[in-house]
């Protein structure tokens, strides 16, 4: 098939599913995107600078960009886009325009429910178009945060590691680092509290920098209060390690997690939210979870899945309920969503 | 003349005299003209040899265009050019002058603030109670872009600067900064903090030559001693 008859096809499957046409703008605010979204950023969009002096860019991505529409109340909840996407990079020769075609639900109310939809309209579009076996490799970050939780560790590391799960290599450092037991902020407060002490007579409300005393007292109180060490640093990533290492069929899942909190003796109900992922076994699919899976995208929350048409990844995507926040959502917007990898059919 | 040899000297300051005399006592005399305000120089016996002063930050940006052979600059300046320019220029070899570390600085009050760790959870704080980002004030956007992001520090604005960065945190402009400092002082006189272990580079001044001319270039940079 040829590639406009194919997003044909697969946009015909999106539309009976219920998903209604976003089509967001094409330029947008550079200086929102990088409030945002980060630095990093910054170099891979392309932008201009407007008369007025604004900085514009090129949007760099449906997703952000569908997001972006959905909060100035153009679209309805249930969206599906299909269009071009540009970004610059660093691979010599690579292209600046990035067709993309993919669905979201923004506000989904029914998490079970609208993870299925999802995955289950994704699914059918890749049995039209692929005629290869199909399968599914899927993750939920919130397991890992599940067990985090569960462990007993200072606060500020398990903050820390759920933070950085989505960048593994420093995740690694930090694994090091918690290992050795040798903490990154371990100083002596001496001259500080002095400090701590004067300022606390202060008038609590005046602001350094952005930060107002009564703040910087209040982080430095609980700094000191929370231990410095602990003795299980090695024993935790040994926990951490092996639970990144469970990859088994869908169906072995309950039997797995529950051998795996046995073995490392944690509480059997510590993974309670993972229906979601339990829920796929209705698609009667090939299946696989594998929990060190989705760490290459900071916005994922919950659930992350990519599908394969035998070796090719086809789709991805998962579940992000905190993107539409950090977009200037007033409250939290949860939301599921995926692209079909228009390159690789 | 084929044989031309063209360098570029730091214009102003300590640097300019500084590599005067590395010239001068590497047995290369260098005159300067008469005018006070000439940008010419030349070298005593040496007609072949011509030397531009200039802006240490033009330096390094001539060496890349291929105005310049050789130069004198900080390695700062070299390190925060992108990579195009970078990928033209050889270092021949580090100064013994010019030393300054670019750091990352908080103000003084933040004492809940020691390290680069502490600095990652008030840019999250920040982030999660008001919805902005830190904002990081500096005239070396590539290079603190590289090392905060390196070091897990994804929550930030940079707020790029032309100059006296030190005010920033105070007028409103940013929280925090870097900045070039050789001693400390003008840190510590606008009541900011090095955090301990923000250390980005360790820059000093250093000898540069234009990579396509390097060859050529050789035995005059061997007589140099």
């Amino acid at each position: 098939m040829k590639s406009k008859k194919l997003s044909e096809t697969i946009i015909k499957i999106f539309k009976s599913n219920g998903f209604e046409l976003s089509e967001p703008d094409v330029m947008l605010d550079s200086e929102y995107i990088i409030e945002r979204s980060g630095e990093k950023f910054r170099s891979s969009m392309l932008t201009f600078e407007r008369e007025d002096g604004k900085t514009m860019c090129l949007r760099p991505d449906l997703t952000v960009a569908s997001c972006i529409n959905f909060l100035q109340k153009k679209t309805s909840s249930k969206i599906y886009y299909s269009g071009q996407a540009y970004r610059r990079s660093n691979i010599k020769n690579s292209n600046f325009i990035n067709d993309q075609l993919g669905i979201e639900i923004l506000g989904s109310k029914n998490q079970i429910q609208d993870d299925f939809k999802v995955i289950s309209t994704i699914l059918s579009s890749a049995k039209k178009i692929k005629s290869k076996k199909i399968q599914i490799k899927v993750g939920d970050i919130s397991l890992f945060k599940n067990l985090i939780n569960a462990l007993d560790m200072p606060e500020r590391w398990k903050l820390r590691l759920i933070r950085h799960f989505w960048r593994p290599s420093y995740f690694k450092e930090l694994l090091k680092r918690l290992e050795k037991n040798t903490d990154i902020d371990a100083v002596t407060f001496d001259t500080d509290k002095k400090r701590f002490y004067e300022m606390k007579k202060m008038d609590q409300d005046k602001v350094v920098a952005g930060r107002s005393i009564s703040e910087i007292l209040k982080r430095f109180n609980k700094k000191i209060k929370d231990p410095r060490s602990f003795s299980d640093g090695k024993q935790i990533v040994k926990i951490i390690k092996s639970f990144l290492k469970i990859n088994c069929k869908l169906s072995e899942l309950d039997e797995k997690l529950l051998d795996f909190a046995k073995k490392n003796d944690l509480k059997r109900n510590i993974f309670k939210d993972f229906k979601s992922i339990q829920n796929l076994k209705k698609l009667k699919q090939d299946i696989n979870f594998i929990a060190n899976f989705g760490r290459d995208i900071e916005y994922y929350t919950g659930i992350v899945f990519e599908v394969f048409s035998g070796k090719q990844e086809i789709a991805r995507g998962g579940r992000y309920d905190d993107l539409l926040k950090s977009l200037g959502a007033k409250k939290n917007i949860p939301a599921v969503g995926a692209a079909i990898n228009l390159k690789n059919i | 003349m084929k044989d031309l040899i063209t360098i570029g000297l730091p214009s102003k300051g300590r640097l300019k005299e500084k590599a005067i005399s590395f010239f001068d006592n590497s047995g290369f005399k260098i005159i300067q003209s008469k005018k006070e305000r000439n940008y010419f120089g030349t070298i005593e016996n040496k007609s072949n040899i011509k030397i531009i002063f200039l802006h240490a930050k033009e330096i390094v940006q001539r060496l890349g265009d291929g105005t310049l052979d050789v130069g004198v600059s900080g390695l700062d300046l070299l390190n925060e050019s992108g990579k195009n320019l970078r990928d033209k220029i050889n270092i021949e070899c580090k100064l013994d002058f010019g030393n300054a570390n670019l750091v990352v600085a908080v103000p003084d009050d933040w004492i809940d603030v020691q390290t680069i760790a502490d600095l990652e959870e008030v840019a999250f704080d920040i982030r999660f109670k008001r919805n902005t980002r830190l904002r990081v004030a500096t005239k070396y956007p590539n290079l603190t872009n590289n090392f905060l992001i390196s070091k897990g520090v994804t929550q930030y604005k940079l707020i790029p600067s032309l100059g006296a960065t030190e005010t920033y945190p105070f007028i409103g402009s940013s929280e925090i900064i870097t900045d070039i400092t050789s001693t400390g002082k003008t840190l510590e006189d606008n009541n900011l903090r090095v955090l301990k272990d923000g250390l980005i580079l360790k820059s000093t001044a250093c000898l540069f030559v234009a990579k396509k001319k390097a060859a050529k270039l050789q035995p005059f940079l061997n007589s140099l001693d």
